[in-house]
């Protein structure tokens, strides 16, 4: 229990927090571009093609895990925004910063995916069904917590804590949008085609099996990629402090 | 607690600002060296430092606007603001004139939402104190620079609090109101007031500050 | 008693520069010239887009007045005369967003009819529009206030406030913009409303106190 404490202690303070993750970043590398090419050559090689939809539903090895992430990173930023805001700590700061490109990212490419896979599906790049949506609105949050954040360049910590104050925001509003906007589809249009329901569902172990591993290699890039920014952030927004010049002349 | 409102011989007891190991912050650096100071009713203080000191920070958080890093104020002792807020009144470079008000109207604003009870007499005489008699009408924004600290300074006049907090007051006066605004700052010190105020370019009230806060860098 | 003072002010001084008041409307106007120009004048095809169109540009020429909720208070310093009076800062927004409603939100409810009359939209749809944005337009002025606030010392903020509010209206449109649809279609509109008052609720309980946290980092 102690050490657990001791290690939340540790991680809570920039030069640690530093220099701990400074060892995990080759091994979170590894882990995700070895899990990447396995799941990608399980998935467009190896999974048997869909009874339904042949080969082009293979894009689902990255799609699902995208938008698996796309959602997973927002949390993230919520949660390490309130303890920004509540605490004033500057590693969850770091965190929720360098978390937002790589969800915005995310994002992005579950939205140019879903429109890739919906051509032969819906015959359209564009539908506006629930998922989409919401996914898109989704984006707009992203770019509202970086969009406020560059914007008061001049002074880091303030923007880093208005940033959080956005992304609180948006997190409470998250689920009212997702309902709403699900709501909204059913009205309109009926349900419209379910992409992991109904006939389509994965049923098979082979398909499943580089689904869930593309999603493990996605959490390992998110994290290799995330420290990797929230070591550089703390580095740029710490620079007059002592720690940052002696981790500038080891290195 | 002991502290109680209706207390009647508050206004008799003495009260104190005391700001204890001060430090501002921008961008996460601290601004300038600790600050300490006791600025007691009949006493002045001047803040100096080269520009960019952080001279407008410091006075901004002891108004109670920004926030100090490290250290801050306490009032009669206690860290409740609602005390120091009362009696206390910032005018800063920001001079919180509504330009499409007219100077009557902004007056009577200033008054009613400090809890003063707005009167046009004392307001038009105020007003003529400042230089600015026969201007109750004209909107804010129809004054000059330097009317339009004026009117914010007139606020001083009516609102009756002990602490005064003035940033750079002199800049945009005429010689005039550089004299006028002097005599004022002395006579509310020797009537028991207290001011906390920059002036950069103002070697009088230097002299005649009883505390001066060097701001240094950290 | 501080919090009818501010609102007070607020009004006047709105009311002192009119153009706040009418820019809106005259916006509201000229955007919907362009519907017919662009989409044809067919009487059928307007009635169809109708209640969309008229929501979308209520919230429109709301949102083009966010930017100065607070960003004027900052500059002048009357922030200042507020923030440090005694009242507390989530009472303060609240009077302002009060003001806002008044001067804002309250002619666009009024003009809303005169929209609906030019796309056609059907007669029995005019009571659900206008109490759809009697409940919708508060929320306009209190998500304002938020996003005023967070931009509040920005030079050219009033692009990031679109970009902060918009997602969060996305509810409030398909709610109401719903309402008005639903009528059209002769189906009650209760659900949407009652979803709309909802929403009202919490950006009520809500909003204020995030617009004060805001102002409160950005005088740090």
């Amino acid at each position: 229990m102690n050490k657990i404490v001791k290690f939340y202690h540790e991680m809570g303070s920039p030069p640690s927090f530093y220099r701990i993750t400074g060892y995990w970043l080759k091994p979170l590398l590894i882990l995700a571009l070895g899990l990447t090419i396995y799941g990608l050559i399980d998935g467009l090689f190896y999974a048997p093609p869909d009874y339904q939809q042949g080969d082009s539903y293979r894009i689902m090895f990255v799609h699902v895990p995208a938008a698996w992430m796309s959602m997973f990173i927002y949390a993230v930023i919520g949660i390490c925004g309130i303890i920004a805001f509540v605490w004033r700590m500057k590693v969850a700061e770091a965190v929720m910063m360098a978390s937002a490109p790589i969800g915005a990212l995310f994002t992005a490419l579950t939205l140019l995916t879903g429109m890739l896979w919906g051509k032969p599906m819906w015959g359209t790049y564009w539908d506006w069904d629930a998922r989409m949506t919401s996914e898109l609105i989704l984006l707009f949050l992203y770019i509202g917590v970086m969009g406020i954040y560059s914007a008061y360049d001049d002074d880091p910590r303030k923007a880093a804590r208005l940033a959080a104050l956005v992304a609180i925001i948006g997190l409470i509003n998250l689920p009212i949008i997702r309902y709403s906007v699900e709501w909204w589809t059913s009205i309109h249009q009926g349900a419209s085609i379910s992409i992991m329901g109904g006939n389509s569902g994965i049923k098979e172990w082979s398909m499943l099996r580089p689904l869930l591993v593309m999603a493990l290699a996605t959490k390992f890039y998110y994290l290799y990629s995330m420290l990797h920014r929230a070591r550089n952030y703390l580095l740029r927004t710490e620079q007059k402090k002592s720690w940052v010049t002696k981790q500038l002349i080891e290195s | 607690m002991t502290h109680n409102n209706s207390n009647p011989y508050k206004a008799l007891q003495s009260t104190i600002l005391h700001i204890s190991h001060a430090q501002c912050q921008k961008g996460g650096e601290p601004l300038f060296a600790p600050v300490d100071l006791q600025l007691k009713p009949g006493e002045m203080a001047v803040v100096a430092g080269q520009n960019g000191s952080g001279k407008t920070t410091l006075l901004e958080a002891v108004a109670g606007l920004g926030t100090f890093c490290q250290g801050g104020i306490e009032f009669n002792g206690e860290h409740i603001l609602d005390d120091w807020l009362q009696q206390s009144h910032y005018v800063g470079h920001y001079l919180g004139n509504k330009a499409s008000l007219t100077c009557l109207e902004n007056l009577n604003f200033a008054t009613t939402m400090n809890g003063v009870r707005s009167d046009e007499t004392r307001i038009s005489a105020a007003l003529d104190q400042v230089g600015l008699a026969g201007y109750e009408y004209h909107h804010a924004s129809d004054l000059s620079a330097g009317q339009k600290k004026r009117l914010a300074l007139s606020r001083l006049l009516i609102l009756n609090k002990t602490y005064w907090l003035l940033d750079e007051p002199f800049v945009n006066l005429d010689v005039a109101g550089c004299d006028w605004l002097y005599e004022s700052i002395s006579e509310h010190i020797q009537n028991g007031g207290a001011a906390l105020l920059t002036a950069h370019d103002n070697k009088r009230i230097h002299q005649k500050a009883n505390h001066l806060i060097q701001l240094v860098r950290p | 008693m501080k919090f009818w003072i501010l609102l007070q002010r607020d009004v006047l001084v709105a009311w002192r520069k009119k153009s706040n008041i009418y820019q809106p409307l005259v916006f509201q106007l000229l955007i919907v010239t362009m519907f017919p120009l662009g989409l044809g004048a067919g009487a059928q095809t307007l009635q169809k887009i109708a209640p969309a169109v008229v929501w979308i540009l209520a919230l429109i020429s709301t949102l083009i007045t966010l930017e100065n909720i607070f960003k004027d208070d900052y500059e002048d310093g009357s922030l200042a005369l507020y923030a440090l009076s005694g009242l507390p800062l989530p009472m303060a927004v609240l009077a302002k967003a009060t003001a806002h409603w008044l001067t804002t939100g309250l002619p666009v409810i009024l003009f809303a009819p005169v929209i609906g009359v030019l796309l056609h939209l059907p007669g029995d749809a005019y009571g659900v529009l206008m109490l759809s944005l009697l409940i919708a337009t508060p929320i306009f002025s209190l998500l304002g206030t938020v996003g005023s606030a967070l931009i509040m010392n920005l030079k050219n903020g009033g692009m990031l406030l679109s970009v902060l509010i918009m997602p969060l209206l996305a509810p409030v449109l398909i709610f109401g913009a719903g309402a008005v649809l639903e009528t059209t279609l002769g189906n009650t509109p209760a659900g949407h409303l009652s979803l709309l008052a909802g929403c009202l609720v919490l950006s009520l309980t809500l909003a204020p106190l995030a617009a004060a946290a805001a102002i409160k980092v950005n005088l740090e």
